[in-house]
């Protein structure tokens, strides 16, 4: 699991049946190593099953527990999802740009 | 789940009986360019194409479980990448969007 920011939306007609329906969010993965300035990585893309919006940070899972997620178990064709969308945390190396103010 | 563009096919004679028959692609991970749209990535991944996806298609890639389960032979085959959708549109914040294809980009 880790932390990422959605930074957009993934639009397919032709998709594998598991796949309609749901929202297939963007994810770049918050890196403390990284400000905004660096180069970009390569962003994963994760089904939404929560209605997070673009601009979010969030929690993303993989493997049985992104299906679960979603509703399914083992035949899904998923294995990432979004499982909560962050409120807040306290990450005293955290960049100002990740937008954490921590517990006041 | 990762966004791709597909780059080439791959043919193999010998093989895992479990793939006898899968259409192989080398598909590029896409990754972001500075100020927007597609930086030119030199990795490369090899999937299953049960959609019957073309050169420079954008695609979405599945691993694991989830490939086995898009490749539909059940769970007992040698192989963990597949494609589960081809892209129509992937819409960015601040209002950039890439088309279904690197060529297809306005920006």
């Amino acid at each position: 699991m880790f932390l990422g920011r959605v930074v957009g939306e993934v639009w397919a007609t032709r998709k594998v049946r598991d796949l309609e329906g749901k929202r297939l969010l963007v994810i770049e993965a918050l890196d403390e190593r990284r400000d905004p300035a660096a180069p970009k990585v390569t962003p994963v893309v994760a089904a939404d099953p929560i209605g997070a919006g673009v601009g979010e940070i969030v929690i993303v899972a993989f493997g049985k527990a992104a299906r679960v997620a979603c509703g399914g178990d083992g035949d899904l064709a998923y294995e990432a999802a979004v499982v909560g969308i962050v409120d807040d945390a306290q990450i005293p190396e955290a960049p100002v740009s990740w937008g954490f103010r921590g517990k006041r | 789940m990762l966004l791709a563009t597909v780059v080439g096919q791959v043919w193999a004679t010998q093989k895992d009986q479990s793939l006898e028959g899968l259409r192989l692609v080398v598909v590029r991970p896409f990754v972001r360019a500075e100020g927007g749209g597609e930086k030119h990535s030199a990795e490369t991944l090899v999937a299953a194409d049960p959609l019957g996806v073309g050169c420079g298609e954008r695609v979405l890639v599945v691993f694991g479980r989830a490939a086995r389960h898009v490749i539909g032979r059940g769970h007992d085959i040698g192989f963990q990448t597949a494609i589960a959708a081809i892209v129509d549109g992937i819409e960015f914040e601040g209002g950039e969007s890439l088309g279904p294809s690197a060529d297809a980009d306005s920006h």
